[in-house]
């Protein structure tokens, strides 16, 4: 290659010919199908990141923006310094409360992932069962509640699950409880809300696992003696692996930083990391400390997430 | 509040922004929702040629973030006392020039005055409206739990015997630490503005004690709560309250919300007209401001608003019902009870918050 | 590769000299189908079948699409129920038995194999459902792998394995619980030609070596030749004919038989002449009388076809002595295929006849060529006369 371009100096038709090479050797279609995700991720993700992670770094300031400066320039000695502030960091394993708030998020979205999974399959099993007609209908009909306002629906939940709701109010009717049930404001109603506005994230990952698989595998391992339950179990269920864990990321990481959610359906006493960080922009106004709760939520849930999803990769190119 | 004057509201909001000429002669106004006469505007408007390019929010937190991120390119905005005061000190808003307002001098003396404890000198504030935090209640529903006992008195929400017997129609909370932790220390007899760790373990020690009383801690869902009878009691704002008592009569199933100040003393609260150091159109917001504080369009927005103003010029053209309703212009003997809650050092905010939090969830 | 193993599997075969059982009197079959008839709404797709099948035997159903073969074969399996009828295994009647219950295992056409399970889990599987203890399991797993010739591959997905391996997986993996039934739906059609053969005969061993009774759905023609005992040919749901491969090869019993297993020409004729032992046939089409050595039973004047076999016709440019069953054409097209010589004669009525001939000679000088007149004659007991 540097013999080439050595040649290509002196020859003047020889550097066109390199020049030529090169343009022909990139696949520049590839190129541009690689790069336009790539540059998606460095601009609204990677740069993000990093201005949230500079900000973590900082200290709060009466100032606007509220915090200091990473890099101070003194022009008079010409002394440029660099100041990191750790303790954002350290605070976060200092007071148990963090912890709490990350572990109690961690659980609230595993449950709901959970439920969410345990109602997600017969709905994306039957769709990927029934006739191609009635398979377009109730895609449509899993992918409807999105034209409507998520707050809308959130709302709408508030009315089926408060004390004089519909809930309560058809319970009461036929008699099943004689004192209304106390669901609003509780982490029950916390569950319901993530698993109904989420459920579309499970199925249509399920769905699409589902639908690829060969139904005669079913039917070849009935004809090896397994009942249908374990057929289930040791084929539909494998297979669908995929996208159980598509779905369950889908799922699990809006579900931690969940937000609205909680304040609309939860109670006070339900602690999310989500509450953590509205709390410490807008009440202690501390955006480094914000940024913090931030960058380590990102690093708890999505790390392990990122290595699970990079094994199972490498497993399948095997 | 009623709906014809919120669907005038939105009628305005069009005509604003569509019949706009094409002069460069705007203002950028940056207000809570439903807290002026649309009127006022459209007159500005027709009076000095100066469009009002009107934005709404619904919370200070709101507010604070657009200003503190900078170039939000408002040139009016309202922020509440404390919360001014805080933004002052970040050097967000710029002095008022007041020899540029000539309606300054309708202002009550004695408001200014206890608005100087968040702005010295009141250099960054013209004030808009004020209001109280008290107790928003179902008549019949505290009746029939305390039978004729008055309303008056945060013991019904801060003394667990009494809380306990209302916890089953249900106790809501403002979720807001700073106001709730000043009245409670106001409550126990301490300074309300105290940024004294053993204060603040009193409050905390006093709410965790009613805590399980509680049915949420909300800054707005009380309002359809009273309003539909899903809570019997709330610690709310005045205006708030008075929304949920028109809903009510509206909704004509019976319930009868009212408002109380309570006797121990509570806060008392200031929206301020304020301009932004970086205000693109500084004359206009001048012109705006000036505008506000003449007596009919003050009255105006306090009959419109259900909210008191603290202007004398307009007293006489406020709707009686307003006027005499002391849930809106308590007597001066209340309002002797009243005290401002000041802004926090940060460390303070950050400890005040963590106690909050801890009382929420009983941690 | 054809020769061989197939001369191995007959010397394998001990029972050679004894009749086989469906030719024996009052022999009982070891699955019989009893007048079986599958409805998917208004559509039959199996329409009353009755049929015995043997121990030991290697049945094929051979059909074309949509006749009826595959549901006959989902049937026996237990993954659809017959609307009517019985199917009776081994003296037990199957209806309302589950797939999973049945002493039946399948071979898919897809061969269905787990794509998550390894070779060795996916022989495993049936052996596991069973509760065989763990020992047991590898044992067997180990053994049907070696029999197969993929002990060394037992540890490779699906996925890494070529199509004739994952044949050998799903015939492994099918035969390992031991079934006293094993279906085979279309078991090398996914294979290439040359796979194909040699796996039938593999086949043949290893049915021959297990003593396992096989029914294979087939619609390669070939394919049943090769490895049936006998064969049932099915149309529109019913089965036409059910006979040793040659029976149905040289005495296809309809004109649907004889077009369907291998080619054929047909003359179309009149009776003219019915002995007990022959007939003679006035066939316009052929133009001229045909002679067959066989007795049917027919009336008078009826309208039959004569089948003849494309080899058994012999071509040339010399009139023959034989006066019967000679015809006269023209050569129209000529296929030189290496080992044989295919042409198309069009005779003086306008059929168009089918004639192979092997390449006996090198020379060319005697082949014949485009627009030569030939006739066409094969011997007497060649042909055969066809009444449906």
């Amino acid at each position: 290659m540097s013999i080439q371009t050595g040649s290509a100096w002196v020859d003047g038709s020889g550097s066109r010919l390199a020049k030529y090479n090169f343009f022909k050797r990139v696949n520049w279609g590839r190129v541009s199908v690689f790069s336009v995700p790539t540059l998606w991720l460095a601009i609204f993700f990677f740069i993000p990141f990093l201005v949230v992670f500079k900000i973590s770094l900082s200290e709060t300031a009466i100032a606007v923006p509220p915090y200091t400066a990473l890099l101070d320039w003194n022009a008079e000695d010409a002394y440029l310094s660099l100041k990191l502030n750790l303790g954002n960091y350290l605070f976060l394993f200092e007071d148990s409360f963090y912890i709490d708030a990350y572990l109690s998020s961690i659980k609230i979205a595993a449950v709901s992932t959970f439920f969410t999974l345990l109602i997600a399959f017969p709905i994306a099993y039957l769709m990927a069962r029934s006739k191609p007609s009635t398979r377009a209908l109730l895609l449509s009909l899993v992918i409807l509640p999105f034209w409507t306002s998520f707050l809308l629906r959130v709302y709408a939940w508030m009315g089926f699950l408060k004390k004089n709701g519909l809930v309560n109010e058809f319970l009461m009717s036929t008699g099943i409880i004689d004192q209304p049930l106390i669901m609003l404001q509780t982490d029950f109603a916390v569950y319901i809300g993530i698993v109904y506005t989420y459920l579309p994230f499970m199925v249509l990952p399920l769905y699409s696992a589902l639908e690829k698989m060969d139904m005669t595998l079913l039917e070849a391992a009935e004809d090896l003696g397994a009942r249908p339950a374990t057929s289930f179990f040791l084929i539909t269920v494998p297979l669908a692996v995929p996208g159980i864990i598509a779905g369950c990321v889908l799922v699990f990481i809006p579900a931690v930083g969940e937000f609205v959610i909680p304040s609309l359906l939860g109670g006070s006493d339900t602690l999310m990391i989500g509450r953590v960080l509205w709390d410490e922009f807008f009440l202690n106004r501390d955006w480094p400390m914000a940024s913090a709760v931030a960058i380590v939520m990102l690093i708890v849930l999505v790390l392990p997430i990122m290595l699970i999803r990079n094994s199972q990769g490498k497993e399948e190119t095997v | 509040m009623n709906p014809k004057k919120l669907g005038l509201a939105a009628a305005l909001a069009i005509t604003v922004s569509t019949t706009a000429l094409a002069e460069e002669q705007v203002v950028n106004f940056y207000n809570w929702s439903d807290y002026i006469s649309p009127e006022v505007l459209e007159n500005f408007t027709k009076e000095t040629g100066i469009k009002v390019n009107y934005d709404v929010y619904d919370s200070n937190e709101a507010l604070e973030a657009k200003l503190m991120s900078g170039g939000a390119g408002y040139d009016v905005v309202v922020p509440t006392g404390s919360f001014l005061e805080r933004q002052v000190q970040a050097g967000i808003y710029a002095e008022i020039d007041h020899s540029k307002l000539t309606n300054y001098g309708n202002l009550d003396t004695v408001m200014i005055e206890k608005i100087a404890r968040h702005d010295p000198d009141n250099k960054h504030n013209v004030p808009y409206a004020w209001g109280t935090i008290g107790l928003g209640y179902n008549i019949d529903m505290i009746k029939a739990r305390l039978g004729d006992m008055p309303v008056d008195s945060l013991d019904l929400i801060f003394k667990p015997e009494l809380a306990a017997k209302l916890q089953d129609c249900g106790i809501t909370v403002l979720d807001s630490p700073a106001e709730v932790v000043s009245i409670a220390l106001n409550y126990l007899g301490l300074d309300p503005n105290s940024e004294s760790k053993a204060d603040l373990a009193k409050a905390k020690t006093l709410l965790s004690s009613v805590r399980d009383n509680y049915r949420k801690f909300s800054s707005s869902a009380y309002i359809s709560d009273l309003a539909n009878g899903d809570t019997c009691i709330a610690l709310g704002y005045n205006g708030d309250v008075l929304q949920a008592q028109g809903r009510a009569e509206e909704a004509g199933q019976g319930i009868k919300v009212d408002y109380a100040i309570p006797k121990e003393g509570t806060v008392v609260w200031f929206d301020l007209l304020a301009i932004p150091a970086d205000a693109p159109h500084k004359e206009a917001a001048y012109q705006l401001i000036d505008y506000i504080l003449r007596g009919e369009n003050a009255a105006s927005i306090s009959n419109y608003a259900y909210y008191a103003v603290a202007n004398k010029a307009a007293e006489p053209m406020v709707l009686e019902e307003v006027l005499n309703n002391p849930g809106i212009y308590p007597s001066d003997e209340v309002k002797a009870n009243l005290f401002t809650q000041n802004a926090h050092a940060a460390k303070f905010d950050r400890l005040l918050t963590r106690a909050w939090t801890g009382i929420k969830t009983g941690r | 590769m054809i020769e061989t193993p197939s001369d191995s599997a007959l010397e394998a075969s001990p029972q050679i000299t004894e009749l086989p059982l469906w030719k024996q009197e009052g022999a009982t079959p070891f699955l019989r189908i009893e007048n079986v008839t599958k409805k998917f709404g208004d559509f039959t797709a199996v329409d009353n079948i009755s049929l015995d099948i043997y121990k030991n035997e290697l049945f094929c159903l051979l059909g074309g699409s949509g006749s009826g073969k595959s549901t006959l074969l989902r049937m026996l399996a237990g993954f659809e129920s017959p609307t009517s009828g019985r199917i009776i295994i081994d003296g037990v009647d199957m209806s309302g038995i589950q797939p999973w219950k049945r002493p039946i295992n399948m071979m898919f056409q897809s061969y269905a194999l787990f794509p998550h399970l390894s070779v060795e889990d996916n022989v495993a599987f049936g052996l596991k459902r069973e509760g065989l203890g763990r020992t047991e399991v590898k044992q067997r797993v180990a053994k049907m792998l070696d029999m197969v010739q993929l002990d060394h591959l037992g540890k490779r997905k699906p996925h890494q394995l070529s199509g004739g391996q994952r044949q050998r997986v799903a015939l492994a993996r099918s035969l390992v619980k031991r079934p006293k039934l094993l279906l085979l739906d279309e078991p090398l059609g996914a294979l290439d030609k040359k796979l194909r053969e040699e796996t039938q005969f593999e086949l043949i061993n290893i049915q021959e070596e297990l003593g396992v009774t096989f029914v294979v759905v087939t619609h390669d023609q070939e394919e049943a030749m090769t490895l049936a005992t006998r064969i049932g040919v099915m149309n529109h749901g019913v089965i036409v004919q059910t006979a040793e491969p040659h029976d149905v090869y040289e005495y296809p019993n309809s004109r649907f038989v004889a077009q369907f297993v291998g080619s054929v020409n047909l003359f179309e004729g009149r009776v003219i002449e019915d002995q007990p032992d022959s007939v003679r046939i006035n066939s316009q089409e052929a133009g001229a009388v045909l002679y067959v050595s066989h007795g049917i039973s027919c009336a008078p004047n009826q309208k039959v076809h004569v089948a003849v076999r494309p080899e058994k016709m012999r071509i040339s440019r010399q009139q023959p002595d034989q006066q019967e069953n000679c015809v006269c054409g023209v050569v129209e097209e000529y296929a030189y295929m290496g080992g044989l010589t295919v042409y198309r004669v069009r005779l003086a009525s306008g059929k168009e006849v089918r004639v192979t001939q092997p390449n006996i000679s090198r020379a060319s000088s005697e082949r014949l060529t485009w627009n030569e007149q030939v006739y066409l004659f094969w011997d007497l007991d060649s042909s055969v006369v066809l009444t449906a």
